[in-house]
């Protein structure tokens, strides 16, 4: 199971799944159509709450990043969400903050910060 | 079928000198995993007692899955699982003899059940009681009330003593087998991060009374820190304030909702807000029960009682 989750993070443990499968989608190590385990498989494998990993599907579905049929599991959907570009820009404005933030206490220059993002693009193999 | 596993109304247990349970309203919805958390002394095994039939209370009343309580001991007993704080058992007795003692008394009892968990948990069978060690003594208690196939776990700090693998081992069967079914497991624990994991219920009990019950989601959601710096700031617990914290022009608040409002409030007045952050539930528990006066009274929404901001 690629999911781990750390109760000592400070970040709500659902938001901790929902974040590595999204990851784990982006970075291609699940694929359209797979399967994901069931909640109640994640649960105990995690150790957590059921209705943890519940709310973090539905978050997920919502999101359109997954699919659940009913009664036969929950799969990566096939089509990326589409969102619009407005709703895109605000979920990630928070997290552009919170780099701008940490980077310049870190006084690095506003290039170097692109920079790193640009790294990390290249890292997920994600071209331009 | 009933929305609640367990109800209380204004139950209390009083001694001598000492109000161990003082008039207390629990609520544990069906299906739920319900951390019962207090310090030491706070009444966690008075009222678990008192739910078990094993305590009277002085007065209160109390609903278990829907029956009559304690008229109805006997079903309750029959459906709800119960793992006492001492962990004591027929000390000449075998695992394997006690299985054979508690099976006709629970209907719903399965063998088959009892023996994965005694595999899972890795249990010696065969060995006397009063030859077991403390950790195994208590696995052994587990295994029993989990194998009656009980609607309702009542587990009063049921990882204490064991080690961290079969800790890990007990969680897991724990969530496999029993939430998500239905059935609803009440445990009380000073363990807060594993608390904090697997609950989605938690109350806190201080001093006999319930300063908190709600949701784990709820109070991940809504309570936060906000450090601010300015002169002349509110220095008393009140409304969403529930703790305050001040040295020089530094003040820490720990408010319970609309964090984002009390801090623009903040910043009208003409504070820099520094940082407003979420809680882990450890955190929540100390600011909760750290003082002498509860500060919170009853569910979130309540008006907490003014006490005094020095720390």
């Amino acid at each position: 199971m690629f999911v781990r989750v750390n109760s000592a993070s400070g970040l709500p443990l659902y938001l901790q799944v929902e974040s590595q499968i999204k990851h784990a989608v982006a970075a291609g190590a699940l694929k359209q159509g797979d399967a994901l385990p069931s909640v109640r498989k994640m649960a105990s494998d995690l150790r957590i709450n059921p209705n943890t990993v519940a709310r973090a599907y539905q978050d997920l579905e919502r999101d359109g990043l997954i699919r659940t049929v009913p009664g036969g599991g929950t799969y990566v959907a096939d089509h990326v969400p589409g969102l619009l570009k407005t709703e895109k820009m605000k979920r990630l404005r928070p997290y552009a903050m919170q780099l701008a933030v940490e980077g310049t206490h870190l006084r690095l220059s506003p290039d170097e910060i692109v920079k790193l993002v640009e790294d990390s693009l290249d890292e997920l193999g994600v071209k331009p | 079928m009933t929305e609640y596993a367990i109800t209380t109304a204004q139950l209390a247990k009083i001694y001598p000198g000492v109000r161990a349970v003082d008039g207390l309203d629990l609520r544990v919805p069906r299906g739920s995993i319900y951390g019962f958390l207090g310090r030491n002394g706070a009444g966690k095994t008075t009222t678990i007692r008192m739910l078990m039939c094993l305590a009277s209370p002085t007065h209160g009343s109390a609903s278990i899955l829907g029956l009559q309580w304690p008229a109805d001991r006997l079903a309750i007993l029959q459906r709800v699982g119960y793992l006492s704080e001492k962990k004591l058992l027929f000390e000449a007795m075998t695992g394997r003899d006690l299985m054979r003692f508690n099976r006709p008394y629970f209907p719903r009892w399965s063998d088959e059940a009892a023996k994965r968990y005694a595999e899972r948990l890795e249990i010696p069978m065969d060995r006397a009681f009063r030859k077991l060690s403390q950790g195994n003594r208590t696995k052994l208690c587990l295994l029993l009330a989990l194998a009656q196939g009980a609607e309702l776990l009542i587990l009063d700090e049921p990882t204490s003593g064991l080690d961290p693998v079969v800790m890990d081992q007990l969680l897991k069967v724990l969530i496999e087998d029993y939430a998500g079914e239905g059935r609803t497991i009440f445990l009380s624990s000073h363990n807060l991060a594993e608390v904090e994991k697997v609950a989605d219920w938690v109350g806190i009990i201080h001093q006999g009374k319930l300063l908190l019950e709600a949701p784990l989601e709820e109070i991940r959601a809504d309570f936060r820190r906000v450090a601010a710096s300015g002169n002349n700031l509110p220095a008393q617990p009140k409304a969403q304030i529930f703790s305050v914290a001040s040295s020089g022009s530094f003040t820490e608040y720990f408010v319970r909702n609309d964090a984002e409002r009390f801090a623009a409030g903040l910043r009208a007045q003409g504070a820099a807000v520094l940082e407003t952050s979420p809680l882990n539930l450890e955190q929540v528990f100390l600011q909760l029960v750290k003082k002498e006066e509860p500060c919170i009274s009853g569910n979130i929404g309540a008006t907490p009682a003014a006490v005094s901001s020095s720390i």
